[in-house]
């Protein structure tokens, strides 16, 4: 089956490691920039189930030493939620 | 306008609920989940004294005591985003917009994957979620699996597998890549066993006869790490063979699975293919805590507590007036930890709303100490650094707020 | 009646009876029980695969149970994007699983513009604010 040798990452974008550490390599990118070059950490997820993983990625290839702010910068929604619902600003005064 | 939300009804929530509610404060919580009780539902184990830590039973005592206090509890509400405004904070969620003067953010931990190929396929499941499906939903995960990933939690797990009838064919470490070294280094993972060995719940003294202490006993006992696996239970747990890889077309039909060096690196040849029908990945735990991030709490990243975190003293504060946090947020313990710092949460969010008595003094005292106590007495330890990883923590919170 | 169900368990003790719910997944008729989610029930009745990867179209199917991947996404009721292993399963709801997209989202490099949420959007637009300014 296709893709099945790769070892996926993110899951949501589909992105393997081995594009994400050519991505770190050729552009000593950053957290941020890998994350936009790649899409990884970008998807469904919000980057729950990837983000120790890019973390430890970074870590790795460019010696990063963790930072105190959280690398991949972490934006809300944290979870999906549909413009629509953006829109309706229900408001609970109980 | 409440007087406190409070997001995530695991032990640290509850228990903060039922603090606050003790001194009438107007309390929220809400949850994401279907039911409270956070990741209480599903934990059950041994403890030495042969008792069962039921987590069913804890959640719904703690449930109990907070539907007696009359307190609001909703389920299924999802926050996504969170605003600082005057005097509180207003909270996104998909049920609508929740106000209140103080927030407590008790979201517990998520966990962290050891990706191997394959590990995408339907029937490849987080360890934790294999715990959920089989105590709290009393589903069988499937008939005969094997767990990636050797730790503290999955071993337990693995156990809690075996009392409902489920094959845990064996335990392995997962094949080594740049994001797996922490879990598929012999030797690393050895070490990271090592602390909780000698705690040894019956079965465990077994392992433990196998963990050395010092670098060179520990080297020799990877070395000698017997090719079948040092059984507890009954299940097999590897240290010297990696799953390399998950196959299947639409679900997981097996794994391929290595021998490796006492340093990781597989042995060519020594491939071997095993019928399963799940698959569960266990990399540990680390503190959700991305709520707290929105809100521009400060953060630091701190090993022992399981990652980064956000900046908090021991009476559960942040530097963001009105912010609070308690439970895993905070670092990776146990549940009884979580409940006690829940405790002392509420008890801090009561002094804030301006309760100045001998009385709540005496009770934070109290509860601190209480803190305390579980953590030096908790059965299972996620990361045997914890105690240095909150004295860090501490310093961070002076220095931050001194300056 | 499901084969999955732990029935007998030596420290949980004896699974009480509970009501029995009828729903469908792909048109096709199972049964839960009473406090199961749409992912508890569809996993005890060997149903592992809820939907397939919009682009690649890989199987994809439950995997924290607790809210946190989104890989359990399923349509119920008509409304998609909603978590199996969050969704307390009820009388003759509707599951559908979830399908390859036809056209494909995912261009990569440089001007690559199709949010698909609110954080890629304000993303997006905060990075090409960056580029322009630095342009
Ligand atoms: C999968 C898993 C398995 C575990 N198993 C064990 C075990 O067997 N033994 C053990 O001692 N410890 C275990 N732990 C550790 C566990 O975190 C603690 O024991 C304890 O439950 C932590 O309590 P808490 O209140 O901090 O968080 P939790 O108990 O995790 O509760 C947090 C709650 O917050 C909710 N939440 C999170 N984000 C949002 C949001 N955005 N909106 C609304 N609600 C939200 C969640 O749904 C959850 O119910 C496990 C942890 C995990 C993640
Ligand atoms: S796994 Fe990367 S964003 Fe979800
Ligand atoms: S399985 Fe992870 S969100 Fe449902």
């Amino acid at each position: 089956m296709k893709g099945l040798e790769k070892i996926i990452i993110c899951r949501c974008e589909e992105v393997d490691l081995e594009e994400i550490r050519q991505t770190v390599s050729q552009y000593g990118s950053s957290a941020r920039e890998t994350k936009l070059r790649t899409r990884a950490g970008m998807g469904y997820c919000g980057g729950r189930i990837c983000r120790p993983m890019l973390d430890a990625i970074l870590k790795k290839i460019m010696g990063d030493k963790p930072q105190d702010q959280i690398p991949l910068k972490i934006q809300p929604p944290v979870r999906p939620v549909t413009l629509a619902r953006l829109g309706d600003g229900l408001h609970h005064d109980d | 306008m409440h007087d406190v939300l409070i997001i995530g009804a695991g032990p640290a929530g509850l228990a903060a609920a039922i603090a606050c509610r003790e001194w009438e404060l107007n309390v929220l919580v809400i949850d994401e989940f279907p039911q409270p009780g956070g990741r209480l539902l599903g934990q059950l184990h041994q403890e030495p004294s042969g008792r069962w830590w039921n987590g069913i039973d804890e959640a719904r005592n703690l449930l109990d005591k907070a539907n007696d206090l009359d307190t609001k509890i909703r389920c299924g509400v999802s926050a996504y985003h969170i605003e600082k405004v005057d005097h509180g904070f207003k909270v996104h969620t998909n049920q609508g917009v929740y106000e209140a003067t103080n927030l407590l953010i008790a979201t517990g931990a998520a966990e962290s994957a050891v990706p191997i190929p394959g590990w995408t396929l339907p029937g490849v499941i987080s360890i934790g979620a294999a715990q959920v499906m089989t105590n709290v939903y009393r589903v069988r995960v499937g008939h005969k699996g094997i767990i990636v990933g050797v730790n503290v939690l999955s071993v337990a797990i693995a156990r809690e597998l075996q009392l409902a009838g489920v094959e845990v064919h064996s335990m392995a470490l997962p094949a080594l890549n740049l994001v797996n070294e922490e879990h598929g280094h012999p030797k690393k993972v050895m070490d990271r066993l090592l602390p909780i060995a000698h705690l040894a719940p019956s079965a465990w003294v077994r392992l433990g006869r196998y963990f050395a202490r010092g670098t060179w006993a520990r080297n020799l006992a990877v070395r000698f790490y017997p090719r079948q696996g040092v059984k507890i239970w009954g299940i097999p747990i590897h240290l010297r063979k990696a799953v390399t890889k998950i196959n299947g077309n639409d679900q997981v039909e097996s794994v391929t699975v290595c021998d490796i060096t006492p340093d990781g690196d597989l042995i060519p040849g020594t491939e071997q293919t095993i019928s399963v029908d799940f698959v569960c990945i266990a990399g540990g735990l680390y503190p959700l805590a991305e709520l707290a991030a929105v809100l521009g709490c400060p953060f630091r990243y701190i090993e022992e507590l399981g990652g980064y975190v956000p900046v908090h003293n021991e009476q559960m504060e942040t530097p963001l007036d009105g912010l609070f946090v308690a439970g895993n947020i905070t670092g990776i313990e146990n549940a009884k930890v979580a409940r006690a710092q829940g405790t002392l949460a509420g008890l801090s969010i009561v002094k804030r709303m301006g309760q100045v008595t001998g009385e709540l003094e005496e009770m934070i005292d109290d509860a601190k100490e209480r803190v305390q106590r579980e953590r030096e007495e908790a059965i299972i330890q996620f990361h045997p650094g914890i105690q240095q990883g909150r004295i860090k923590m501490e310093a961070v919170y002076k220095k931050i707020c001194t300056t | 009646m499901m084969t999955n169900r732990i029935v007998n368990h030596p420290v949980l003790g004896k699974l009480e009876e509970r009501k029995v719910i009828q729903f469908t997944f792909d048109g096709k008729q199972f049964s839960g029980c009473e406090g199961d989610t749409v992912a508890s029930a569809l996993w005890a009745n060997g149903v592992k695969k809820l939907r397939v990867h919009e682009e690649s179209g890989q199987p994809r199917g439950l995997y924290c149970n607790i809210g946190h991947c989104f890989e359990c996404r399923v349509t119920v009721n008509g409304q998609p994007g909603v978590r199996a292993c969050l969704t307390k399963i009820e009388e003759n709801m509707v599951i559908e699983s979830g399908k390859q997209l036809p056209t494909p989202l995912k261009t990569k490099g440089p001007g690559d513009h199709l949010p698909r949420t609110y954080a890629e959007y304000a993303t997006k637009a905060e990075t090409s604010e960056e580029e322009n300014s630095r342009a």
